[in-house]
């Protein structure tokens, strides 16, 4: 029986699960569950997952939910996985767990809150709320130069001074590009500071092309969509004239 | 001993930690670091952990944080640690990676804003934040209905159906033991309809004896602190007055 996974390529977490699949010809079954339709708050998937949430792969009769152990487990599971995704290293190992802990508290919740109170409001049900996005953007902010400062201060291409990517780098660079979202201007603000992640973005993109692109491709839509209904006089998407004044003046 | 763990017992995720070192014989040295004394602030602490937060480890030249990367490093690095605690079975290990991760955006993400904002900011000079609280509790109700429901549904003694402790059994229990600094009606309120969370903390607190209260006693000495500094509050502002005054900013 064939590995199942469950994703939404709008959700982050499952596009870092997908990617590694692909990244390392491990064959899957992709069963979509539109976040946007709900169908993640169906009994049949709170089978698969009493959680509701996205990613979960279902193994043979074993299942699992939350990104990072699903993406452990497949390093682990799987033959032909190259050592540079989850080292056995004992100790790069650890700091690859570090800074996927690390990733929950910080940077996770920064372009998650940030999104949901302006662009995704309206599909979500949800009211604009400029404050709380402001707030996301502090805490984005401050996550950001952690990252910058610390994570990859060790010169190497990838977190923790690799030269090769690991589950680290899609994880965090997946979470990032739900930036893309957002208006161009408000997405180069946040990320302008921000060099050597900016660098590092390009460096995981580039080391996991053509997949990266393809599965971001659904994001991408979203986003031109967007562009395209700002650019047609949408006053019902965030960037319009009164919305970034009540937002700026936050910051 | 090339080991250093730089822990405050006040903190959960340092509890689970040292608790781990003793129930396994690791040879360490811990150094407090107060965090109501903002010792965690310090550029000293800062060498050892970037993001000045607590726990954090030295072992030789390397340093490492976030708990639960550390109890999986001990777990891993030193011999003699039973399987139990972090099983080679690549699923039963994966489903403690599961755990552990739902409990960072879950179990932790409700307790720890809760506890502090209605009980333990005053000790580190902050104010106490109602609202917060308010925004807190149901993630730590909806968390804890969970773990009722879910992690423990397989009747074993502990998380997931496991008949010994895992590191996932610290962590967890070491966030729900913060509790005990609330106000008893509060606790009562949030705990009591969890029968089987309550049983499988003592299941843990029994199977780390006596290394887990020996390890939780500051924690029970702010406890009891707190208990007397609100008797005292509700016999000098009147009795009756502040008793309805306290429960009113939960």
């Amino acid at each position: 029986m064939k590995l199942k996974v469950y994703a939404d390529r709008m959700s982050q977490p499952a596009r870092a699960v997908i990617l590694f699949l692909k990244l390392n010809g491990i064959n899957y079954e992709e069963v979509r569950v539109d976040i946007a339709k709900h169908q993640h708050l169906t009994p049949e998937y709170a089978e698969i997952n009493p959680m509701k949430q996205l990613p979960a792969i279902v193994d043979g009769r074993f299942k699992l939910f939350e990104s990072h152990a699903i993406l452990i487990y497949l390093a682990c599971s799987f033959p032909g996985v190259a050592d540079h995704w989850y080292p056995a290293d004992v100790f790069k190992r650890s700091k690859i767990h570090s800074v996927l802990d690390w990733h929950h508290s910080n940077l996770r919740p920064g372009p998650v809150t940030i999104v949901r109170n302006t662009v995704l409001a309206p599909a979500l049900g949800r009211p604009f709320n400029p404050e709380a996005a402001a707030e996301g953007e502090k805490f984005l902010s401050a996550s950001l130069s952690k990252i910058e400062s610390i994570w990859l201060k060790d010169n190497g291409r990838f977190l923790l001074g690799g030269n090769q990517p690991s589950i680290a780098d899609l994880s965090l660079v997946c979470d990032i590009m739900q930036l893309e979202l957002l208006d161009e201007s408000d997405r180069d603000r946040l990320l302008d500071p921000y060099k050597k992640v900016q660098q590092w973005i390009e460096n995981t993109r580039n080391a996991t092309n053509p997949h990266f692109d393809e599965v971001h491709k659904i994001l991408m839509k979203a986003k031109e969509k967007r562009h395209n209904q700002r650019l047609n006089g949408a006053n019902n998407g965030w960037g319009g004239p009164e919305m970034k004044k009540t937002l700026l003046s936050k910051i | 001993m090339t080991l250093k763990v730089y822990a405050d017992r006040m903190s959960q995720p340092s509890r689970a930690v040292i608790i781990f070192c003793k129930m396994n014989g690791i040879d360490y040295e811990e150094i407090k670091v107060h965090i109501s004394k903002g010792q965690h602030l310090t550029s000293e602490f800062e060498e050892i952990n970037p993001m000045k937060r607590l726990p954090a480890i030295t072992d030789g030249r390397f340093k490492l944080f976030e708990s639960h990367a550390i109890l999986i490093y001990l777990a891993c690095a030193f011999p003699g640690v039973a399987d139990h605690w972090y099983p080679a079975d690549v699923s039963t290990r994966s489903r403690i990676h599961s755990v552990l991760d739902w409990h960072h955006s879950n179990l932790r993400r409700g307790a720890a804003p809760y506890v502090f904002n209605t009980t333990i900011a005053p000790v580190l000079g902050r104010p106490l934040n109602p609202q917060a609280a308010a925004e807190a509790e149901p993630i730590l109700s909806s968390s804890l209905s969970k773990l009722e429901s879910f992690w423990l549904k397989e009747n074993g003694r502990f998380l997931l159906g496991g008949n010994q402790p895992s590191i996932a059994d610290l962590s967890l229990v070491c966030e729900i033991m913060q509790l005990e600094v609330l106000d008893e009606k509060d606790r009562a309120r949030i705990l009591g309809p969890h029968k089987k969370v309550q049983q499988w903390i003592e299941n843990t607190r029994n199977a780390t004896s006596p290394h887990f209260d020996e390890v939780h006693k500051v924690l029970m000495k702010a406890k009891e602190k707190l208990q007397n500094q609100r008797l005292k509050a509700a016999k000098n502002e009147g009795g009756s007055d502040m008793k309805k005054a306290l429960p009113s900013r939960m």
